[in-house]
Formats: C-alpha cells, structure tokens, sequence
C-alpha cells in the first residue's frame, strides 16, 4: 500500500540543516543523549549493511557531516523533532515522518547522488549514520 | 500504374507535371496526394517491390565519428523505403518544438490530422490522460511539477508500399517507375531552374524524365547525396550556394539501461511508460521536462520510457492480450529490445536501498529501467559529406560524420535526476543512475540511433541559413522542392514520420494550388 500523498514545499528543508542544528542547541547534547537518538534513527533502517555501504559514500563526499552528532542533529531537525521529540515517537510515527520529510526534499530538488542513487538528502544522512 | 524502368527503351524520355524520387513514406503520400485526372505525376522509385541485394548496396556509405548503424542496414531501398522495417512510434511536434520553424503549430495542425488516416492512427488525441487507464495510468506531476508526461501512439506500423500499392496502382495520373534511380539533375546555367532528371537502371538502361516540378523524397540522408552529386552546374552541389546542404545532420540518440528504478512491480503508473494497449491502440508513454524547465535549464528536448526489468523486456506487451495481428507486428523490434537490455540487467541486481523501499511500503521492490532519447540543438559540423568511392551506377558515396553536444551526457544525467525527484515525490519509487563508476556500467556503451535522418536540408526563411523555404522549394530554384525530415530545422524528441507525412500533404497543396 502507497502511503497518502502528503507532501509539502517546506524550503526550511531545501538548505543544509547544518545552521538549523546549531539552532536547536543540539550541539549542547551529551553524548548519551545523542547515542540514544542516532540508535533510534537507525532502527528504521531495514538493511543495515545496504545502507552503510551508501553511508560511507555520502560521509565520503560530505566530510562535514562525518560526525555521528552531527548528522544526528541534521537529522532531528530535518524531522522537525528534538531529542526529546524523537524519543517520544513510536517507529512508525517516526517512518511517516521520514517519509513525509523524504518527499519534500524530493519535491524541492534537495537530492543527493551516492553511488548512482538519487536520493533525498534526508534518507541518505540516515544511511550516512549507519556506520 | 506500375512500370519495370528496365523495360523501357534505352534512352527512355519521360514528359510529367511533377517528378518525385523516392516511393517512401514521404514519395507515396505526394503521389496519392497530387493524384488527379489532369496532372502527370512520375514517381520514381530505386527499389522494386521487395528487398533486392545489388540495389541495397546504392544505400552503402562511410561512417566517422560517433558509432552509427550502417547506412545500406539502416535505411531499405524499395517500394514504400524505411516504412518496409520502421516501428511505428507517432507524435506531433508541438509549439515549443516548432520554436525554430518558419511557421507555428496552426499551420501543421490540419495536416497532422490527414496524416493520422495515412498513418493508420487510432483517435487524434495525443493526451496522455485520454489514454489512462486503470492498469497504466499517467504519473500525477501536479501543478510546477519538472516533468511532463507525453505519449507516442503506435501505427500498425503502416508498410507503406504494401498499404498503398493498390492505390499507386490505380491513382489517376501517377506512374510509378520502379528500378529506376535518379543520379543526375540538370539545370539551366544559372541553377536558377531544374531542367530535368537522369534515370538509370542497375541493368544498364539510362533515360531523363523532365516536368515542371521535381520533389526530392529520397530519405534524409540520400536527399543531401543527391544535391551534393548534382555538381555539373555548382560545383558545390545545386542548392548548396551557401555550403549548408548536408550539414546539420541529426538523428535521435537513443540510450537505453540509462538508469534502474526500483518500484512497485504492479504499479500502474509504470505501466503507462512503456509499450501497452489501450482500446485496441498501441501507446507508450514517456517523461520529458515541463516548458519551464526546458526553457530555464536549456535542456534538449528528451524523452524518458521506463521497460520492466524483472521478466525481461517486453514483458508487459507480451502479458496483454493483443490481438494476433499486433503481436505480430509489435515482434518486428523484439530482438532488438531483447539484445539491448537482457545481458545487462541481469547481473546488475545488487539492491542498496531496497530496505527503505520495504520499510517504508512494506513490499518487495520491482525492477525497471529507463530509456532515453532526445533532440540535440542543430550542429553544422554533424554532418552528410560526399566521399570519391562511387555506387554501381557511378555517383559518389556519402560519408556521414553524426556528432552529439559535448554536454549530451550531462543533460542525460540532469533529466534522470529530475525523474527520480518526481518518483519520490510521488512516493513511487527510487532511481540509479548508471556509470563507471557508480555502479560499473557505462550506458554510453550501448547509444544508438533512432534511425531517423533530419536537418540536411534545414528550412529557414533566409538563405544563409537554410535549404529550403517555408515551402520545401530550395532557395533560389524555382522548380525544386525537397519533401521528408531532412527539411527539419530542429528534432524535438517525436519521432519524425507523422510530420514528414504531414509536411508531404501541405507540399502537395502548395504545388496543386501552384500548378492549377
Ligand atoms: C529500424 C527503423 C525504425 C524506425 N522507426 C520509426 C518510428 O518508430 N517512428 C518514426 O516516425 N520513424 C521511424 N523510422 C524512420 C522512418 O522509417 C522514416 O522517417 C521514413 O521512412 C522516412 O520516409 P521518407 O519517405 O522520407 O524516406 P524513406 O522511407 O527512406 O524512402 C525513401 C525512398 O527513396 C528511394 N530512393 C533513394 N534514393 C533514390 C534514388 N536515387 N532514386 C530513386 N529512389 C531513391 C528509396 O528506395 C526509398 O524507397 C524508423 C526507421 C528505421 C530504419
């Protein structure tokens, strides 16, 4: 079954999250606390092998975002969610989430190309936190 | 009525009003077109009725540059020409193709509906949502979407010397001379007037045919050979004052396995964009960019089909329940899809984000994979050029040097990645492009031509750049007119045959109304 079509031209999420994390004050987290939200990040991910063989060639071309806090950060806010936020989310309001948010990056043009793969900036930073 | 030119006296004089070379697509519509009781129409055609070896190699030519497919292989020479194995893919040009044409989409319009009856196409629409259905429906681009859907609609294919004989056959006024080849053209000294043609037969039998009016319906790459070699009076060619005949040259660059999509195997939106009937009809979608795009990224305009890739190609018509006859005609091009994409695919199966695709709609993934075409912009330096070997009735040889823009790949790229944000927009699907280094295949590999000839004899309305007028008639000579897609100023990405027959009716009024 394909889900609603629910997509929305947010451009917040067409520019690099990068400003927007710091904005969160995500950068004040303890490492706990970001262990815990990246673990929960990655529990979304199916094939876990797959996705870090994508991960290491979106972390290669993005040497910026290599750390786990701050593509976790990206993530969050991407996700429109703090920490807090994410770890009050059940896995399948947070796939619908994702999957909203990987529409709009598509639907803006805030795609990325990793070994081929057109993807949304967004699934591919979840791929990149698969290490 | 049919005759053997070889069974004509030597030295044979034929007195017409119109004389057109070549019985193609192009040739066998003016002569059914002009047919009346008070107008001598002679057609002449190289070939007979079917294939023959020795008058095929007339067809044989160099080939430099980009890979192409041989020029006696690609093209037939016999009754009814490139139709004998063409595959029937219909579309008009629409306005923004038309962008470089003296004339706008108005002016082709009643012709395109005429040209629809003699190509044997189903109802004139060419919207893709008139075709949708609840098996193969368009995707939803909605409002400032990129892309665009389009769709081809499939003739028969029409064979047209088989569909047409009976009528060539009967048509009032028309002769049609087979075997008989054009390979000489005459002019008064100041090339200003066609005086006649010369005739010869691969049997050794020579004549001229003379009339008031000649159209050069030859093919798009023979046209441009014809002038060249018509060098008694211009040394560079009739026509040729200002070195453009044969320059120009352009065919579709078809690429296929550009990219795999992964997406519900039994979506019917991948349907639409491949081969599939609906209401007895033969249609195919395709993906191409919005005007907007177009205009702002200055992309060529391109065309994106989508094969299934998980039964092997075709799949899709082979699962429909065609009438017989379609089966049989739809085979015509099986081979040829099956050489191109079965050896590739199937080794190339390593699925990276098949996981998001299960987590997130919770099925396995069915495997596509995209075919491109486009129309690059016009380029002088591809191009028709004549070599100093000669043919077996002594006319020298052609060379065909085909280049693509230097970006051609770029642009490729560019409309795949566009693609692939409207499949996940759309939550459809995701895509990957081939290359290299990406993923170990080069489509480029694999680019071929559409087999389609057009722009050797571009129409503008200034004689510095282009061949002939807004008529057909070559600038400069009052009695010569050059009918078929060597006239195109510029390709879009429709295939061209629905036009030439269109630009052959609007020909046929020009001179019935030139002629009355
Ligand atoms: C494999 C293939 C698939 C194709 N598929 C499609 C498709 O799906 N859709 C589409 O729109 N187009 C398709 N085409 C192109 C289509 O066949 C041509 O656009 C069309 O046939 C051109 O018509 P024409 O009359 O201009 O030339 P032709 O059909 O080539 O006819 C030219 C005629 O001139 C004759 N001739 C040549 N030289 C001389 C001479 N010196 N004297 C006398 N006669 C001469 C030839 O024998 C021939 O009969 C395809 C072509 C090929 C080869």
């Amino acid at each position: 079954m394909r889900q609603t079509r629910r997509f929305v031209l947010v451009s917040i999420g067409c520019v690099s999250g990068l400003p927007l994390m710091l904005a969160a004050g995500f950068g004040f987290c303890t490492d706990t606390r970001v262990d815990g939200t990246a673990a929960k990040l990655r529990a979304l991910v199916a094939d876990a092998p797959a996705a870090c063989a994508l991960g290491r060639s979106y972390r290669a071309r993005f040497p910026e975002e290599e750390k786990q806090a701050v593509l976790t950060g990206l993530l969050c806010s991407s996700l429109g969610l703090g920490v807090r936020g994410i770890a009050a989310q059940d896995t399948d309001a947070l796939l619908s989430r994702l999957d909203s948010r990987v529409r709009e990056d598509f639907s803006c043009g805030d795609t990325v190309q990793v070994n081929g793969w057109v993807l949304a900036r967004t699934e591919a930073r979840l791929c990149a936190l698969c290490k | 009525m049919f005759v053997d030119a070889r069974t004509l006296p030597q030295r044979f004089v034929i007195d017409a009003d119109v004389c057109i070379i070549g019985a193609g697509a192009a040739g066998i519509t003016l002569a059914r077109d002009l047919s009346s009781g008070n107008r001598k129409i002679a057609l002449f055609e190289s070939g007979n009725f079917d294939f023959d070896a020795d008058t095929q190699k007339l067809y044989a030519g160099e080939v430099v540059q980009q890979a192409y497919i041989p020029l006696d292989r690609d093209r037939l020479r016999y009754l009814g020409g490139s139709t004998n194995h063409w595959q029937g893919s219909c579309r008009p040009f629409d306005a923004l193709d038309l962008a470089d044409w003296p004339f706008g989409p108005e002016v082709l319009e009643p012709y395109y509906s005429r040209a629809r009856d003699v190509c044997q196409l189903g109802p004139d629409s060419f919207d893709p949502a008139d075709w949708s259905t609840a098996e193969a429906r368009p995707l939803e681009l909605g409002q400032g979407s990129r892309l665009k859907s389009g769709v081809f609609q499939y003739s028969p294919p029409t064979r047209f010397g088989t569909v047409y004989r009976n009528d060539l056959a009967t048509a009032a006024g028309v002769t049609v001379y087979l075997n008989a080849n054009l390979v000489q053209i005459d002019s008064n000294e100041s090339a200003s007037v066609v005086t006649g043609v010369e005739i010869a037969c691969l049997n050794g039998k020579r004549g001229r045919a003379r009339a008031k009016n000649y159209i050069l319906a030859a093919g798009g790459i023979e046209n441009a050979r014809l002038l060249l070699n018509a060098d008694r009076v211009q040394k560079a060619g009739l026509g040729n004052a200002f070195d453009l005949v044969g320059r120009n040259f352009m065919d579709h660059p078809f690429v296929p396995a550009v990219a795999t999509i992964f997406a519900d195997d039994a979506s019917p939106e991948m349907r639409f964009y491949d081969q599939h009937v609906v209401r007895s009809r033969i249609v195919e979608g395709y993906f191409c960019a919005s005007d907007e795009v177009r205009r702002r990224e200055k992309l060529p305009p391109f065309a994106i089909g989508i094969r299934s890739a998980n039964a092997g190609i075709d799949a899709g018509v082979g699962n429909i329940k065609l009438p017989a006859v379609l089966r049989n005609l739809l085979s015509d091009s099986l081979d040829r899809k099956v050489a191109y994409y079965l050896p590739r695919i199937l080794d190339r199966l390593e699925t990276p984000v098949t996981w998001l695709y299960n987590k997130m709609w919770r099925k396995p993934p069915g495997r596509f994979v995209t075919v491109y075409s486009c129309g690059p912009d016009p380029d002088p330096q591809s191009r028709v050029t004549l070599i100093d070997d000669v043919d077996a009735l002594g006319m020298r040889m052609c060379r065909l040097a085909w280049r693509l823009p230097a970006d051609f790949e770029q642009s490729m790229h560019r409309a795949h990645e566009l693609l692939a944000q409207e499949l996940g927009r759309s939550g459809i699907g995701r895509l990957r492009i081939e290359s290299s280094s990406a993923t170990g295949y080069d489509p480029m590999q694999n680019l071929g031509n559409g087999s389609h000839h057009m722009g050797t004899t571009r129409m503008h309305n200034d004689p510095h750049r282009g061949v002939v007028d807004a008529d057909c008639r070559i600038h400069g000579i009052s009695n010569l007119f050059i009918a078929g897609s060597a006239v195109f100023p510029s390709y879009a990405c429709d295939d061209p045959t629905l036009t030439i027959v269109a630009l052959a009716l609007r020909l046929s009024d020009h001179l019935k109304s030139s002629i009355s």
